[in-house]
């Protein structure tokens, strides 16, 4: 694994405001991200996993420009991205793209294959009138599809195949980052095997970076170098795959890798229900401690910051990691 | 997804939607024939069958029945009144074809201007959603609450009574329900993933618009013709009715007008023809728009048992 840095955020905030009345008048957030920083390395994949409503698809539409976050920064090769504008933001937009988890909606159903995957290349004079049949049959190769379905319609495919070409519309830009958003949670097992297999195959041919966000900690097993585990807007514990799921420290890592069901061994009863927990109101403590079988009145009272375990890549926000 | 000429093969399988298929194209070709027969006169600088005033023949019953008619032999010389005359003694058929002219090009040049305006505003506020989204929505409920007609009249007294006043007038009025329609299909469209993607790849706002989600909404551009054609013919029959519409030529509202005065003393046929050629029209539209509609909205259709 390289260890150039290829994008990081810092303190990143994302909050929803929630406004009532006549006026709309704003009377608090949703903290879908709060205060999370990550870092992304050259041809490495970050696995972000957490139970839905904890952010991490708010998480990846921050990075991509699609939301505005409140505070922090998202840097890309040393710049910050909130800043950029014009040619630079052409180049970032170039260089991270997406796949998200619906290959039914992230289609447009009225565009052909053709047009899906090359129309970018055009805008952005990467191919020509000419030469964009070639290119596209190229890339659908790349991904695993026959070229001589270029006139065809999205509803014409089967999700695997629909999500192939969301891939080949992705890579079409030649990305140095490929955020997937749940980009298998749709698919059937078999098919998803095959696609996990297709996106670990282009990071090796393409030197490709993933973020790669999910609930399912069998596809972050199997495809990330490094996870981090999310709950409420926060990261709560952060490290290289075999460390944080061989020893996982944080009790809602614990949890999460319980809820994981394994043939022969029936599931352990749930001890920490999940309890209503109001995304609007500061957290004070530690946001898991409702939960926790494990929390005191220090936990609920103050803040645990990430911190360094054993080694320093792997990180927890625990008072009481399990070491 | 349903192609253009899909469409028209299923309108045309059903024997009520081909049969208003066929009476508007009856329509429009007699629409095109009168179009015809105004300039060819126009241009020879003579007067229309439609004005040519017979002192003599005046309310001649329709040929069909002046077999029947117990007053008046047919007269050798006597023009042929297939719908009869007028109380002018112009021909009733003739007039009834210059009335379809106009209302066609009611009928479309009004859609002209309400249907890009609709689509555009409708575009820009559910698209953009937050101010300006306010500004369009307030545009349309300000326009709304305005009674149509005042503002129809409004504009004849600005740009002067006849046709102009009239385009205006109505298509200033009617893009109201289309921009609603078009900005709650665009709401729905601008958060679906596709247009993520779009915006991820680094599109313009303007491209996403008219190349990803329009080509998305369009059907209901053509929904939208099929409603606001007939509605914009019959509000012009009103206007020139009330005398504040076309001047100086035979349109449909001039002529029930002009008929109203005579149907007590017996003089049925000018306001019957008129009225069927209107109904016929506005059922054929009416009926097609309907099915348009069921044709071509996914929500409507999904729920549809086929």
């Amino acid at each position: 694994m390289s260890s150039k840095l290829l994008l990081s955020t810092r303190n990143l905030k994302t909050w929803f405001p929630i406004k009532k009345g006549v006026f709309a008048r704003t009377v608090g957030y949703v903290r879908a991200v709060d205060d999370v920083s990550i870092d992304i390395y050259d041809g490495e994949t970050l696995g972000v996993v957490g139970e839905s409503g904890c952010g991490k698809s708010t998480l990846a539409r921050t990075i991509l420009k699609l939301e505005k976050p409140r505070s922090g920064s998202i840097l890309m090769n040393g710049e910050d991205l909130l800043t950029m504008k014009g040619d630079q933001l052409k180049a970032f937009r170039r260089s991270v793209q997406v796949v998200f988890q619906n290959p039914q909606a992230s289609l447009n159903p009225r565009h052909t294959v053709l047009e899906l995957v090359t129309e970018a290349m055009l805008a952005y004079g990467l191919t020509t009138r000419e030469t964009r049949h070639a290119d596209a049959g190229k890339l659908l190769n790349d991904v695993g599809m026959p070229s001589d379905v270029l006139d065809r319609y999205p509803h014409e495919f089967s999700g695997g195949q629909r999500q192939r070409i969301s891939i080949a519309r992705a890579l079409s830009l030649n990305p140095k980052l490929l955020i997937c958003d749940e980009a298998v949670s749709a698919l059937d097992l078999s098919v998803r095997a095959q696609v996990l297999n297709l996106l670990e195959e282009l990071q090796q041919k393409r030197k490709l970076s993933y973020l790669f966000i999910t609930h399912d900690i069998g596809v972050v097993e199997h495809i990330s170098d490094r996870i981090a585990v999310m709950y409420l807007g926060k990261i709560l514990e952060t490290g290289p795959t075999a460390d944080v799921l061989d020893t996982p420290a944080h009790p809602y890592t614990r949890l999460l890798m319980r809820a994981v069901p394994r043939i022969g061994t029936p599931l352990p009863e749930d001890d920490t229900a999940p309890v209503e927990i109001s995304q609007t109101k500061e957290i004070k403590g530690c946001p898991f401690a409702p939960r926790c079988p494990l929390a005191d009145d220090h936990c609920r009272s103050n803040t645990p910051p990430l911190e360094a375990l054993k080694s320093a890549k792997h990180q927890c926000a625990c008072f009481k990691p399990s070491v | 997804m349903a192609k253009k000429n899909d469409i028209l093969r299923r309108l045309w399988r059903r024997w009520d939607t081909r049969l208003s298929l066929i009476a508007i194209v009856v329509y429009l070709c007699v629409a095109l024939y009168g179009e015809a027969v105004y300039r060819y006169h126009k241009i020879q600088d003579t007067t229309a069958p439609y004005n040519q005033v017979h002192d003599d023949y005046r309310y001649v019953k329709p040929a069909f029945f002046s077999f029947f008619s117990d007053g008046q032999q047919p007269a050798d010389g006597r023009p042929f009144y297939p719908l009869g005359s007028d109380n002018l003694g112009r021909d009733v058929f003739q007039r009834l074809i210059q009335g379809t002219r106009i209302a066609f090009h009611v009928g479309i040049i009004t859609s002209l201007i309400a249907i890009p305006l609709g689509v555009i505003l409708g575009c820009l506020g559910g698209y953009f959603g937050g101010k300006a989204d306010a500004l369009v929505v307030w545009l349309c409920a300000t326009v709304a609450s305005m009674p149509g007609l005042l503002f129809i009249l409004a504009v004849a007294m600005v740009v002067g009574q006849g046709l102009l006043g009239i385009y205006l007038g109505i298509g200033l009025t009617t893009w109201v329900s289309v921009c609603r329609n078009v900005r709650g299909e665009v709401m729905k469209h601008r958060n679906r993933a596709y247009v993520q993607a779009a915006r991820v790849l680094g599109y313009s706002h303007l491209r996403v618009i008219f190349r990803h989600i329009m080509p998305n909404v369009a059907h209901i551009i053509l929904i939208a013709f099929s409603i606001r054609f007939p509605a914009s013919v019959a509000t012009e029959v009103f206007i020139s009715f009330l005398g504040i519409g076309v001047q100086g030529e035979p349109s449909w509202g001039i002529m029930i007008n002009n008929a109203r005065l005579r149907l007590w003393q017996g003089v049925w046929w000018e306001m019957t023809f008129v009225t069927l050629a209107i109904f016929i029209l506005v059922l054929a539209f009416n009926h097609l728009a309907d099915a348009l509609r069921d044709l071509l909205d996914p929500a409507l259709r999904s729920e549809k048992v086929k």
